[in-house]
């Protein structure tokens, strides 16, 4: 079972607060930490867990540049046998679809039974990569799954859909799988454990190695482009109740009664 | 452009809430771009469905196939594809949904289309689309545009586009043979799961106190459940609380928890986070307790106090038996 | 009518010194193998050096092991304990020469002739009813009463009987002495006061009805059955939770010297990183000297019952770690047959479970409390090492030591914004001291007291008092790290290294007299487990030693006559021995009513832990430990709790509200209530 997963590196925008940087198209990046974009640490955890159970190769493969390192040497830490990087200049100012087909052209020189990603990253929210990817390697893709049971030649998934309720599919091999979270319990990486996968070396790969144009990558093959970026409106919001805590209840309360809300 | 397309989503024979949203932001970019408005219906006896939605919209091209009764991305993409091929110039209009992210990506490389996904908002300049959605942990709005594009998948955020029946109709129905050949399919539909029912059915409640991340450490939930009791309610919850096992999950209210229609919603401790609210249907009294004055949610909700839990609920529950008399 | 000796009996036929001769030998010779296939596994497993300061472990050796100086923390138990060992040690002189008897009528050890010998006779006869006493108390108790540390949880049934089998023999060794004198005495007539001989005494009232030649018969039967009796004693101890007979000396004389620090992840071995395996994961990866403590166990329960992790529900008893390993030892390595394989069931994870693993706070009652000094934070450490290289780490602790890893704390906030705190503060400039600055005391803050809220009020009260003190001290600001007590503890040792150095190349980096913190957690781990020693002070010694020098006074009235007790933080009190200076801090505040809990001192109970602990759940506790502590407090009527930690004022705070007792008991810093009387 031959796994490739594609990670990404974002950074941490959940707890922080954002502003704006002076173009006005991006947000200010220079206190940010960044790391593995959290859905695709659980794709690699489950890469890992498959071969743990089935045997065969996890290799994982980024969009990046030099500091995306620290990122893929951490994956092989967790398990992975090989990582490799796809950078090159002219990637810069990328759109979801121009990376998808980077990674698509890295896919296609390799053999592979199953590409595993996170279905959503942090930093644009865009859920696109695994159907783009597939779309582009004519092959089957289920997303947000949060079950993978890998069977000879077909692989059955269980996605997740809303109100608890989920479908059940099979699906032919090679596919693209792109996983919810909780999908698994990723393993505690150690230091040591990072220490040890230190000497593995991690190629990188370049635009013409890939077999792709200058004009197909970068913003110039971009089909969407962000105009501006800004917070999101205040909004009217509530009519907040001031007073003590107690007080403020006991107002709260004869708002519901009168409002219908004690039945 | 020439034409906004809106796919409709339904499942088990019943048009999805999302369609109409879709519709809606449709009918608003048709007249914005003074493009033709069309549906497009694809599934396997959908003639009940097709007439609902020519009563809101001018066209309705419908695509009856039995492969197409249940929702499954290869057969979807490779029907739409085979039923825009040769056309230009359209904004392909979806609601969001799970299945959704399913489809539309992979749909986008198919029709060789730009693809915005999550989209919160529309905007026409100088006959140019522009599409505003979220990025960065949906904390940033980021306004996108589309270059040359002449071919357009974008996806929408339910809730944030309102339906209102126009009863215009009803519109033309155009049946169109199914583009779907004999190969077999790769990706293959086998069933849905049910989550467990449990006990209550938080779908169907009018009054509802739903406890989020702000209670803290607290794993002891009578004083929420005694409120609701008190309010003849029932309690329900955001995703942090069922990951940490104090409630089942159908007690989730979100996107991918449960759909409530409630009169009066009480929130707890829940920050606001969208997917949560996504949940929420209607327009209930929304009223939200939280420790945070700038918590997301005091935006939806109507009424709020900043406070702490502990120092709120019990004095509001005493009182609420007070009135109660 | 003389009494014929032992010696002089044949028995069916064969001269008795030959008989001896043979129980003697045969019975030394299963003992010798016994006791060499327990020597063969000490040295089949990992090294560790334990004969640095010899003096000192000399005198451990004396007043702990010999003196039995921990025994009387459990009052009656430890007295029987006393006497029973000290019968152990004079009777030792009476089995010798009653071995000797079974060769010659008239032996006797050298120097025991004559009127010592008789001065011996007569006193060891009291002893021989003592310890016959003792040994019935102890199993009318075990039996009866059933005292609950005795109690074994989970699985290991069967070694609740060994207690009466060793029981049983001693008493049986009593009792066969007692035939052999008493019915020597009966027959020839009481010679001596009974006040001499009392056991003696007692042995003959009993067999007051048997005729002479019955006596003669018992007096050869006791005599042999002593001697088999004390030959299946000694090659019961090495099989038997009672090898500690033989063990606890030398296991006290081996004792770890430097409490507070953790052992390295192997001794001996300095790029530990290059190692194949890392932390204790297969039995043998363990070291001799903790071997040595699993043979040890007496199976009190002592260890076990002070052990706050067991208080509360966990998983984690400690001395069921050490019962457990010393089964899994004497089955995997047996006195007859070829050593066990485990297969592919290590040790650590199935013998013991990863629940106990990571139930441990690492407070160090187990080891306070056990009387022969047995280790257990040293083998949890190891075993915390090896779950972690297999990937294993408690779920909500794995977000904070990521967190550490990437920006130096738990908390998730900048580095940058490390001295934020000094800028709330009023009236005082706390200076952030670059590379090169130079100072008299450099303030650690930590990570706690630079970002949690509440603890930074410790912060801005401590840099208030040594502003008042007139010390010139700094911070280090963005160039401070997490100490790493905690991440060291977890078995992250890789994390731990980093912090360490980042730290140190810091301290490095400056000119200072000491350094100073109010976390008992940094305090403990620069002092004990850094590689490059630094002076490090706690604020309670500091505030002590400034209150003595009048560099600050205290008046007001904040206590208002409330009654006040001192809560001992564990890395404080019994890791680094700092129990006087706090209360000497406490004795100067004008108007201190000050009461100890019940546990206090070396037997204070642990808060649930600091550092990314604060983090941790635990699935199986019936309630916080800091829930346990408060209640200790309420019970005394304590309306204020100090405490000299920010993790235990974090947790007992958040144990009031949860005990219902917010706004009757405040939780309060030693360094916030002196601020709060800074004159």
């Amino acid at each position: 079972m031959d796994i490739i997963v594609c990670v990404k590196r974002v950074p941490d925008t959940s707890e922080t607060d954002l502003a704006i940087d002076k173009g006005g198209k991006d947000i200010q990046k220079g206190d940010l930490d960044y790391d593995i974009n959290d859905w695709d640490r659980f794709a690699v955890e489950e890469a890992v867990l498959i071969k743990e159970k089935a045997g065969g190769k996890v290799t994982m493969v980024t969009v990046g540049d030099e500091d995306a390192e620290e990122m893929l040497r951490e994956g092989l830490a967790r398990g992975a046998d090989e990582a490799f990087l796809l950078s090159d200049e002219s990637f810069e100012g990328s759109d979801g679809y121009v990376t998808a087909s980077i990674l698509a052209a890295f896919l296609k020189q390799r053999s592979y039974d199953l590409v595993l990603t996170g279905t959503l990253a942090d930093d644009d929210c865009g859920g696109q990569l695994g159907g783009m990817l597939a779309a582009m390697l004519g092959v089957p893709v289920a997303t947000l799954v949060h079950k993978v049971d890998v069977k000879d030649g077909t692989v059955a998934v269980t996605r997740e859909l809303e109100a608890g309720l989920s479908e059940t599919l099979d699906i032919d091999l090679p596919a693209v799988v792109s996983v919810a979270t909780g999908i698994n319990e990723p393993r505690f990486v150690s230091i040591r454990a990072v220490r040890k996968v230190a000497s593995i070396e991690i190629p990188t790969v370049d635009r013409e190695e890939l077999g792709l144009d200058e004009a197909a990558v970068g913003s110039a093959g971009a089909k969407v482009e962000i105009e501006t970026v800004f917070l999101p409106p205040e909004g009217e919001g509530a009519e907040i109740i001031a007073g003590s805590p107690v007080d403020a209840a006991v107002r709260l309360a004869e708002i519901l009664k009168e409002k219908g809300g004690i039945a | 452009m020439k034409t906004i397309y809106v796919l409709a989503e339904h499942r088990q024979q019943r048009l999805r809430d999302t369609t109409w949203d879709a519709l809606a932001a449709g009918r608003d970019l048709a007249q914005k771009t003074g493009a033709e408005l069309a549906c497009l219906l694809l599934g396997s006896g959908v003639d009940a469905m097709a007439d609902q939605l020519a009563k809101e919209c001018p066209k309705v091209i419908v695509v009856d196939d039995p492969r197409l009764a249940n929702f499954n991305s290869e057969p979807f993409v490779k029907a739409l594809s085979g039923l825009l091929a040769g056309r230009d110039s359209y904004v392909l209009v979806i609601g969001n949904s799970n299945s959704i992210i399913d489809l539309a990506p992979g749909l986008s490389v198919a029709l060789d289309a730009a693809l915005a996904t999550d989209c919160i908002g529309f905007e026409v300049d100088g006959g140019k689309l522009k599409a505003l959605r979220q990025i960065y942990s949906y904390k940033i709005n980021a306004l996108v545009s589309f270059k040359d594009a002449t071919r357009i998948v974008a996806t929408l955020r339910s809730g944030f586009f309102s339906f209102a029946p126009s009863g215009a109709g009803p519109g033309a129905i155009e049946k169109v043979a199914s583009p779907l050949g004999d190969e077999p399919l790769r990706k293959r539909f086998l069933s849905y799961v049910e989550a467990e029912k449990g006990d209550v059915d938080i779908a169907s409640a009018d009054i509802i106190v739903a406890i989020g991340r702000g209670i803290g450490d607290e794993e002891d939930l009578s004083m929420f459940e005694s409120l609701a009791d008190a309010m003849g309610g029932v309690v329900a919850c955001s995703r942090p609380i069922v990951d940490k096992g104090l409630l089942p999950k159908y007690r989730q209210v979100g996107t991918s928890g449960v759909e409530v229609k409630p009169k009066v919603y009480l929130a707890l401790g829940i920050s606001g986070a969208f997917q949560h609210l996504g949940g929420i249907k209607g327009n209930p009294l929304i009223v939200a307790v939280n420790k945070d004055p700038r918590a997301p949610i005091f935006r939806a909700a109507q009424y709020g106090i900043v406070g702490n839990l502990a120092d709120v609920v019990p004095a509001l529950e005493e009182k609420i038996k007070e009135l109660k008399g | 009518m003389t009494l014929l000796e032992p010696a002089d009996v044949p028995l069916a036929g064969i001269p008795a010194p030959i008989v001896a001769a043979i129980i003697l030998l045969v019975a030394i010779a299963i003992f010798s193998y016994v006791m060499l296939r327990r020597i063969q596994l000490l040295r089949a497993v990992l090294p560790d050096p334990r004969l640095s300061e010899i003096g000192r472990r000399i005198w451990l050796a004396l007043v702990y092991g010999f003196g039995q100086a921990r025994q009387p923390r459990y009052l009656g138990a430890g007295i029987m304990h006393i006497l029973l060992f000290a019968g152990f040690v004079i009777l030792s002189l009476r089995s010798l020469t009653l071995i000797g008897r079974g060769f010659s009528s008239t032996f006797h050890l050298p120097l025991m002739g004559g009127g010592v010998g008789f001065v011996y006779d007569v006193f060891k006869d009291y002893v021989v009813l003592v310890v016959l006493v003792v040994c019935i108390v102890a199993i009318v108790r075990r039996a009866v009463f059933k005292p609950t540390r005795y109690q074994h949880t989970g699985n290991s049934e069967g070694h609740g009987a060994e207690a009466y089998v060793i029981l049983g023999m001693v008493s049986a060794l009593m009792i066969t002495d007692l035939i052999y004198d008493g019915s020597a005495m009966a027959v020839r007539g009481h010679t001596f006061s009974p006040a001499l001989f009392p056991a003696a005494t007692l042995g003959a009232a009993l067999m007051g009805n048997a005729n002479e030649s019955s006596l003669r018969v018992l007096h050869v039967a006791g005599y042999w059955a002593h001697i088999l009796v004390f030959f299946t004693l000694l090659n019961y101890l090495p099989i038997s939770k009672h090898f500690h007979v033989i063990t606890a000396i030398p296991n006290v004389f081996f004792a770890k010297l430097n409490k507070g620090s953790i052992k390295p992840v192997r001794w001996g071995v300095d790029d530990w990183m290059e190692l194949e395996e890392c932390g204790a994961g297969r039995f043998e990866q363990f070291t001799w000297k903790h071997v040595l403590d699993f043979y040890s166990c007496a199976d009190c329960g002592r260890c076990s019952d002070n052990c706050p992790a067991s208080t509360v529900g966990r998983a984690l008893s400690p001395r069921m770690i050490s019962i457990k390993a010393r089964d899994y030892a004497y089955e995997h390595y047996p006195v007859f047959g070829a050593n066990k394989d485990p297969g592919d069931k290590p040790f650590t994870g199935n013998i013991v479970t990863e629940q106990e693993i990571w139930a441990c706070t690492t407070c160090g009652a187990c080891e306070q409390e056990c009387p022969i000094f047995i280790e257990y934070i040293d083998k949890i450490v190891d075993m915390r090492r090896y779950l972690v290289e297999q990937g294993e780490m408690p779920a909500s602790l794995q977000k904070p030591l990521q967190q550490i890893k990437k920006k130096g704390n738990a908390y998730g906030a900048t580095k940058t914004k490390r001295a934020e705190w000094t800028k709330a503060l009023e009236g005082v400039q706390v200076k952030e001291l670059q590379q090169g600055d130079a100072t008299d005391t450099l303030f650690f803050v930590d990570s706690c007291g630079s970002f949690d809220p509440r603890i930074q009020e410790i912060s801005k009260s401590f840099a208030r008092i040594l502003n008042r003190s007139g010390v010139e001290f700094g911070i280090l600001g963005k160039d401070e790290t997490d100490s790493g007590n905690e991440i060291r503890r977890l078995g992250e040792e890789g994390l731990f290294e980093q912090v360490s150095s980042k730290n140190i190349e810091a301290f490095r980096a400056r000119a200072f007299r000491e350094i100073v913190a109010f976390d008992p957690h940094a305090f403990n781990v620069i002092r004990n487990d850094y590689p490059v020693k630094f002076p490090v002070t706690h604020a309670s010694q500091m505030l002590a030693r400034f209150l003595e020098q009048g560099k600050i006074t205290l008046k007001g009235d904040y206590l208002a006559g409330r009654l006040v007790t001192y809560h001992d933080p564990c890395y404080l009190g019994r890791h680094n021995g700092v129990y006087d200076e706090p209360r000497a801090v406490l004795g100067r505040i004008p108007g201190m009513r000050l009461r100890e809990m019940h546990r206090s001192f070396t037997r204070s109970f642990c808060c649930s832990g600091g550092g990314p602990l604060l983090w941790y759940e635990n699935e199986e506790e019936k309630e916080r430990m800091g829930e346990r502590r408060v209640k200790m407090a309420a019970e005394i009527g304590a309306q204020v709790i100090v405490t000299a930690c920010p993790f235990c004022l974090i947790n007992l705070e958040d144990a009031v509200k949860t005990t219902g007792n917010e706004g009757k008991i405040e939780v309060i810093d030693m360094v916030e209530l002196v601020d709060r009387y800074l004159a």
